[in-house]
């Protein structure tokens, strides 16, 4: 049944007869009484979490007269040890910040308009009883999958939180942002080690690294990790680690290496694979690791007797070559040597990966290049190891009541995913594709959308495509503290807290061993708003049946007692106190130990889990079947797909017309979250490295600059196949000369009165396809620089 | 006597700016427009910035791209000597910091000029902030927002000192020197900022500071500062 | 009692006699100016510096460049009063008033520039309540209050007997107020022979100190840029360079004035063109002097080598402030040189084109000592690199800056004689001792010709004519 205005009408007369009730109160979280207080002018420090990007530090508030005025780092936390960041420090601007949504609010102007008098104030209980009502309908017209939530960095409970609704309700939709993101990283580490799961390392312990194209130390996933991290190993010699930085730009990581390796763009599968040859040759690997604990490393026969080419024979092919890796990537042959040597020498040593870095380039060379990285890792044996590659565990959070998925949700779980994840065989989340989706309405089209901390207009490539694909949604809701240039096409906005305000679990990534924070409110929320996972319970206690019994929850807070209260020796009040609950050190697996068997291939959905990292990929082999891997865009053939391997980015745009390389970086000044863009403290420090402030720009090589004519500070266009931007130049000495880079993070059209046109958003010149793990492709697009007249 | 020095690793420092956040977040230095600070009147006592064109250092042979500067609260301070006022001085009774009359100050930017490390900042206007964020101001006294048309500094968190004494006092205990530490040191995310008394010889600071990497910044002009820094390596 | 016996005595009093139309209008233009200037101060002062161009590291701008200069102005009336007067040059005798205004015109806005740039001037009292004698700025404040004091003293002593002239002179229909004015500025001057004799002595002994002063107060001038470590600044040879480049300009200044009042008031048979050929060798002997000074200072300089102050001599030569260091050396010294060795010999016009130039060079002088220094401090930066340009209230206020300087300079002229009455009478009853001027004149000529450089009585002789 199609779901006309007339029969939603109806449904909605039938359920607010048959029980679609909920009871609603104004929800006020306040600081909890048992925060540590200091003697001293009765003030209070209150324990937390920072959420102004995905590193999740603890923080202590200085809270006086219920004013937080201080965001401090809190001392016991183990991800940031007492230390905060540009970001962390500044949040006070945005919880204090003028251009905060105060209270619910419906468009009643044109979509993408951020004019305030295009928007109407609303109570909760009006947009709530809409909402309610129109989910109720949707899942009573049996079409519970034309719901979905798009969501961005959603961390412990609150994205348990999603899924089980999604699940309970029927939809297969909930969509991360994994795909511009980290997806490559988690997949190649699954298809690897068998464990679908960012790596951690453990730094502290590490004599040697060799740092593929990661801004580590600026922007990784979990910065502040790193940095810890990195810095603990320079305290003097003889004990300092040596740090080694592959990237084409000069990045600020780069500029603290001890080295810096300016590779041609898109070559570090090459450059490792390199590395990998000469260790292999020189017989400078991990043996007994390479024997007992991996597979593919020799040439081997399957079960059908047919011979399967392994990882030496193809690193020691005409392939790679030195001097052909040499001429490819642009570092020298005997670089290449000092390098493997090194790293295979000075254990333990460690190769790591970018995040975002050059890994999505919207074909299959950035996974390949993940696994080959990785693939260096396991050639020294360094996994499970002090110092060395670790994996993330997780709180034994207590169990979910089990919920009964009545035939509507089956069904509506049965449908193809909106985003067509499921038409790839490695794809988990494909967010870019959402805007095409839409747009065509295949498979089906949507009813109804939520949007949680995300702002695919601005972050995805092609966001154009996706605003304009919102008018065909029946209902937006974006729970969006600002105004973004998503949350303008949307229909309501319900702001969430900001994080300061806000409950949440913040799980420990990139430490090793199982923890989280607790973000609790440290001021009493100053605005209308409402924790965004409150409003799902009463969604689902209105919606009842299958929903409330997966959710049998009034609040957030209940929700997160019940949780934790599973873990043991977890205590409310401790936990309140500490703001954090943990159990470090981190114990290493031992080779071949129990815990190492369970852990080394974990995750396998269908190869075996024997305790084996695969050189030769079983699950991707696995995966593939019965898929022609040229559909893919994989170029190799044979079992070269199944191993590491270089392949050339096929980069859009003609070399003569778009001389150079795309390539977008992220700032430390800059988080994840893109409010941070709007802190009025961050643009006064955005460009340092390049005397930037308050603005955007492109960082192009000296003498290609001079070549053209172009002089520092110049305004210019910089164009693509797929678009144009103006900026700001600047001149770097420093840099791979074919290559431009643009901070990603500047560039906003919305966003607030401090973010709003500076600079240029580097996503725009980006195609809107996706490559293979159905990740968006933000390193293979040339591009074109030439001045701009005023 | 106390002198308090800071010990600054360039190994460990990744210019990340977070002690310039936190110095402004704990001392309310304004923001200022984006127009002002193009015009390079951005009030952040604690900068950060790269050392690429500055031949001075590269020829110390730091290693170190980039340079985090506080004030350097020299024992010799070029900035005491040439306040007409007597607005600046140092302060050896709570440890040798170069402190700020900001009541006193005549605006007449002497000791912007004299001061070779370029730590001091002058109010070119009335500090404004948006009325919302304004709300976050530290309220402690010893920082209150600054008038127009005088120059600010650097105090290495005094007001820090003052509140440790207090809560020392209260708690009714020794004040010790792990009790006061600035700001910018508290949030450093690599840990490369320490912070103690250079005349205890046996302080970490003091440890440091006689560490083969450890050299000050224009040593050769005789201020003497008790920042002190440790080259790369 | 008789007056001073002055041939020219009409002739030098006329301009005090009536306001014309046409300098009504001037003054009106001139008040014009300096009360936009006076109107942009209280925007300033209200508002704060940040309406300025200056920036970090560039804290001081125009306003200091402001105040070296009008200091350095004021030198010249100095200079040729006392100094002259001590080595007994008897031509700077027509030319010493109008000099020594300069002097007593101009130090009111070099000390004012001071108060101008100051942030607080609502607080300039802390000087001297809290004031720190080791501070180079209370130096200033010291030496600049004494030496104006002092150009005050010494500049109405040798103004009485005119004064005293006027008021004897005085025609029935003068306005009131002249008469009243006269007779009290008089002070009761009698044209006795003895008084003048002992103002002759007073003159001479105040004139002593008065070369002592001239030396301190510029070199303490120089002290607040030479007292800091500044790369550019930290040298000895600042002082003595800034003492001439003040006296340059100085003398460059008066020319001008010269010429402007010969040719207003018509004075061409006083101020013959014997006067500016002295003026014209002074001028060749100070640009010598101060190329001197110059290239000392940067050969010393660009030898060491040393990196920070290489930074600042690269951007003077080369950088962004080459085409002002350029065009500020070809106006102090080269195309100066040139003009005074040649057209200059024969014409009021070329001297007073090099004199302008020479000024405008010496603005440019102060400007390039103090901006590239504070560009490129010890400690380099890359952000917030601000390169320093006046912005239209600064431009305003310096400009009110001259224009008042020029109105109280024109208002003196129309209510005294600018040259000298009883100082250039040819003689003065009773006084035995005192040379006519006229008399002495031929002689002093005929003495000084042996040391002419080639082709220099043709000039004199064509100045005469």
């Amino acid at each position: 049944m199609k779901l006309s205005r007339r029969n939603m009408l109806k449904v909605m007369a039938a359920t607010g007869a048959g029980g679609l009730t909920f009871g609603w109160k104004a929800f006020v979280d306040r600081p909890a009484g048992l925060a540590r207080a200091t003697a001293l002018r009765g003030e209070t420090r209150i324990m937390s979490v920072c959420q102004a990007c995905p590193s999740g530090c603890g923080i202590q508030a200085r809270v006086v007269d219920g004013v937080a005025v201080k965001l401090e780092g809190s001392p016991i936390h183990p991800i940031n040890q007492g230390a905060l960041c540009p970001k962390g420090q500044a949040a006070l601007e945005m919880l204090y910040h003028p251009d905060r949504i105060p209270g619910p609010l419906r468009r009643v102007g044109p979509p993408g308009s951020i004019n305030p008098a295009d928007w109407e104030p609303i109570s909760w209980r009006e947009a709530i009883t809409e909402i309610a009502g129109r989910l109720a309908s949707l899942r009573e017209a049996g079409e519970p999958h034309r719901l979905a939530f798009a969501l961005g960095e959603t961390k412990g409970q609150m994205n348990d939180l999603f899924e089980r609704f999604a699940a309970a309700y029927g939809t297969p939709n909930v969509i991360r942002y994994d795909s511009l993101s980290h997806q490559l990283v988690k997949t190649a580490h699954l298809l690897t080690l068998g464990v679908n799961a960012l790596p951690a390392y453990d730094l502290e312990n590490t004599r040697y690294i060799l740092n593929f194209g990661g801004s580590l130390l600026e922007a990784g996933r979990f910065t502040q990790r790193y940095i810890g991290g990195i810095s603990y190993t320079r305290r003097g010699q003889p004990n300092r680690s040596r740090m080694i930085t592959i990237d084409p730009r000069y990045s600020v990581t780069a500029a603290k290496s001890d080295e810096w390796i300016a590779i041609n763009p898109g070559t570090d599968a090459m450059l490792a694979m390199g590395i990998a040859r000469f260790i292999v040759g020189n017989k400078l690997y991990d043996e007994e690791f390479v024997r007992e604990y991996t597979m593919g490393f020799d040439d081997f026969d399957d079960e059908n007797g047919v011979r399967h080419m392994g990882f030496r024979s193809l690193v020691l092919s005409e392939a790679y070559d030195l001097d052909r890796v040499a001429e490819i990537t642009g570092v020298e042959s005997t670089t290449i040597a000092r390098l493997a040597g090194e790293f295979a020498q000075n254990r333990p040593a460690i190769a790591t990966l970018p995040i975002r870095g050059g890994l999505h380039t919207g074909d299959a060379n950035g996974l390949y290049t993940a696994m080959a990285i990785t693939a260096l890792n396991a050639l020294v044996g360094n996994i499970e190891q002090p110092g060395g590659l670790l994996l993330q565990h997780e709180p034994a959070f207590a169990p979910w009541p089990e919920y009964f998925v009545d035939d509507i949700a089956a069904e509506g779980l049965a449908q193809p995913r909106i985003d067509g994840a499921d038409n790839d065989p490695l794809a988990e989340h494909v967010l870019q594709n959402l805007g095409a989706n839409l747009n065509t309405g295949e498979p089906y089209a949507i009813d109804t959308l939520f949007l949680y901390h995300v702002n695919p207009a601005y972050v995805a490539p092609g966001g154009q495509r996706f605003t304009d694909a919102l008018e065909n949604v029946g209902l937006v809701v974006d729970f969006s503290s600002f105004m973004t240039e998503t949350a303008a096409h949307a229909d309501l906005i319900l702001p969430d807290h900001t994080f300061m305000e806000r409950w949440q679990d913040v799980p420990w990534e990139g430490l090793g061993f199982a923890g989280f924070g607790l973000s609790q409110p440290v001021v009493t929320p100053l605005h209308d708003t409402q924790h965004t996972g409150d409003i799902l319970l009463i969604l689902a206690s209105a919606l009842g049946g299958p929903v409330r019994q997966a959710l049998p929850y009034d609040r957030f807070t209940d929700l997160l007692q019940y949780r934790i209260g599973g873990l043991e020796d977890a205590d409310w009040e401790t936990l309140i106190r500490l703001g954090k609950w943990g159990h470090g050190p981190y114990t290493f697996a031992g080779r071949g130990s129990e815990e190492w068997q369970y852990i080394v291939g974990r995750d396998r959905r269908d190869a075996y889990r024997d305790g084996r990292f695969d050189f030769w990929s079983r699950e991707l082999y696995y995966r593939l079947s019965g898929i022609n891997p040229a559909d893919l865009g994989i170029k190799a053939t044979g079992d070269e797909v199944m191993l590491p391997h270089y392949e050339p980015i096929t980069y859009h745009g003609d070399e003569d017309e778009y001389p150079f390389i795309l390539n977008s970086f992220q700032l430390m000044a800059l988080g994840e979250p893109e409010y941070t863009s709007n802190l009025p403290t961050l643009q006064e420090i955005i460009g340092m490295h390049v005397g930037v402030r308050w603005d955007g720009w492109v960082e192009m090589h000296a003498e290609e600059a001079a070549r053209r004519g172009l002089a520092d500070n110049d305004r210019v266009w910089v164009e693509s196949p797929f678009g144009r931007v103006k900026t700001r130049l600047k001149i770097v000495h420093s840099n791979h000369p074919e290559v431009v880079n643009i901070p990603d993070g500047q560039g906003h059209t919305a966003n607030g009165r401090y973010a709003n046109g500076r600079g240029a958003n580097p996503n725009a010149l980006l195609p809107p396809e996706s490559g293979l793990a159905g990740t968006a492709a933000f390193s293979n697009t040339r591009v074109k620089v030439y001045k701009a007249e005023e | 006597m106390t002198r308090w020095g800071m010990v600054i690793d360039l190994d460990k420092c990744v210019a990340c700016q977070a002690c310039t956040v936190a110095c402004r977040m704990e001392n309310n230095t304004p923001v200022v427009s984006p127009e002002e600070s193009e015009l390079g009147r951005s009030i952040l006592w604690n900068e950060v910035f790269p050392l690429e064109s500055h031949a001075e250092l590269a020829a110390e042979d730091t290693g170190a791209d980039f340079l985090t500067r506080p004030c350097q609260h020299c024992d010799n301070p070029p900035c005491i000597k040439v306040c007409p006022v007597q607005a600046t001085y140092k302060s050896d009774e709570t440890g040798g910091q170069v402190l700020q009359r900001y009541e006193r100050c005549i605006g007449c930017r002497f000791c912007t000029v004299a001061c070779p490390y370029g730590v001091r900042y002058f109010n070119w206007y009335a500090p404004e902030w948006n009325p919302e964020i304004a709300r976050h101001l530290n309220p402690d006294e010893e920082v209150s927002p600054r008038a127009r048309g005088i120059v600010e500094k650097c105090t290495f968190c005094i007001q820090r000192l003052h509140k440790a004494e207090q809560l020392a006092e209260e708690e009714g205990r020794e004040f010790r020197a792990s009790d006061y530490q600035p700001a910018c040191v508290q949030t450093c995310t690599g840990k490369a900022r320490f912070f103690g008394d250079l005349d205890d010889p046996d302080s970490l600071v003091s440890q440091l500071a006689r560490s083969r990497r450890a050299f000050r910044l224009l040593e050769e002009l005789g201020t003497r500062p008790k920042v002190i820094y440790l080259k790369e390596g | 009692m008789a007056l001073p016996r002055n041939k020219y005595q009409e002739l030098l009093l006329a301009p005090t006699r009536k306001f014309s139309r046409r300098e009504i209008g001037i003054l009106l233009i001139l008040s014009a100016i300096a009360l936009w200037g006076l109107f942009v101060y209280i925007h300033q002062f209200i508002n704060g510096l940040g309406i300025t161009g200056m920036n970090r590291p560039v804290y001081w701008g125009v306003y200091i460049v402001n105040f070296v200069f009008f200091i350095g102005l004021a030198h010249s009336g100095t200079f040729i009063s006392a100094i002259l007067r001590l080595v007994g040059a008897e031509w700077r005798v027509p030319l010493a008033r109008a000099a020594e205004a300069i002097t007593i015109f101009s130090l009111p806005f070099g000390a004012g520039s001071i108060l101008i740039d100051m942030g607080r001037l609502d607080r300039v009292l802390n000087t001297i309540i809290y004031g720190r004698f080791m501070s180079p700025i209370l130096w200033d404040i010291t030496a600049v209050t004494l030496y104006l004091f002092s150009s005050v003293v010494f500049f109405y002593l040798s103004l009485l007997p005119d004064i005293a002239i006027l008021r004897d002179t005085l025609p029935d229909d003068a306005p009131a107020w002249r008469r009243r004015l006269y007779r009290s500025l008089a002070l009761g001057w009698q044209h006795s022979a003895e008084k003048y004799r002992r103002l002759e002595k007073i003159l001479g002994a105040m004139a002593i100190f008065m070369t002592m002063l001239v030396v301190t107060v510029h070199t303490v001038v120089s002290f607040i840029f030479g007292m800091t470590l500044q790369p550019g600044w930290h040298t000895t040879i600042l002082g003595p360079f800034f003492l001439v480049g003040a006296i340059f300009s100085g003398s460059a200044a008066t020319i001008m004035i010269m010429a402007v009042l010969r040719w207003k008031f018509h004075l061409e048979e006083v101020l013959s063109f014997k006067f500016f050929n002295y003026m014209r060798k002074l001028l060749i002997a100070l640009a010598l002097s101060w190329s001197y000074f110059m290239g000392v200072e940067h050969l010393t300089v660009i030898y060491g080598n040393t990196s920070e102050e290489m930074s600042v001599i690269i951007a003077k030569f080369f950088g962004e402030f080459s085409a002002t260091f350029w065009v500020m050396a070809f106006f102090c010294f080269f195309i100066p040189l040139v003009i005074l060795l040649t057209k200059a010999k024969r014409s009021i016009g070329w001297l007073v084109t090099a004199s302008v130039i020479i000024n405008i060079g010496m603005w440019l002088e102060r400007f390039i000592v103090i901006v590239p220094s504070e560009t490129y401090p010890r400690l380099g930066y890359d952000l917030g690199h601000g390169l320093y340009f006046p912005t239209p209230a600064e431009i305003s206020i310096t400009l009110a800056c001259f224009a008042g300087m020029a109105l109280l300079y024109m208002l003196f002229t129309k209510v005294f004689p600018i040259i000298p009455v009883w100082e250039t009478a040819q003689e003065i009853p009773g006084l035995h001792g005192y040379h006519g001027f006229e008399e002495d004149e031929a002689e002093e000529e005929h003495a000084e010709a042996p040391e002419q450089i080639p082709g220099y009585g043709d000039a004199l002789e064509a100045g005469h004519a």
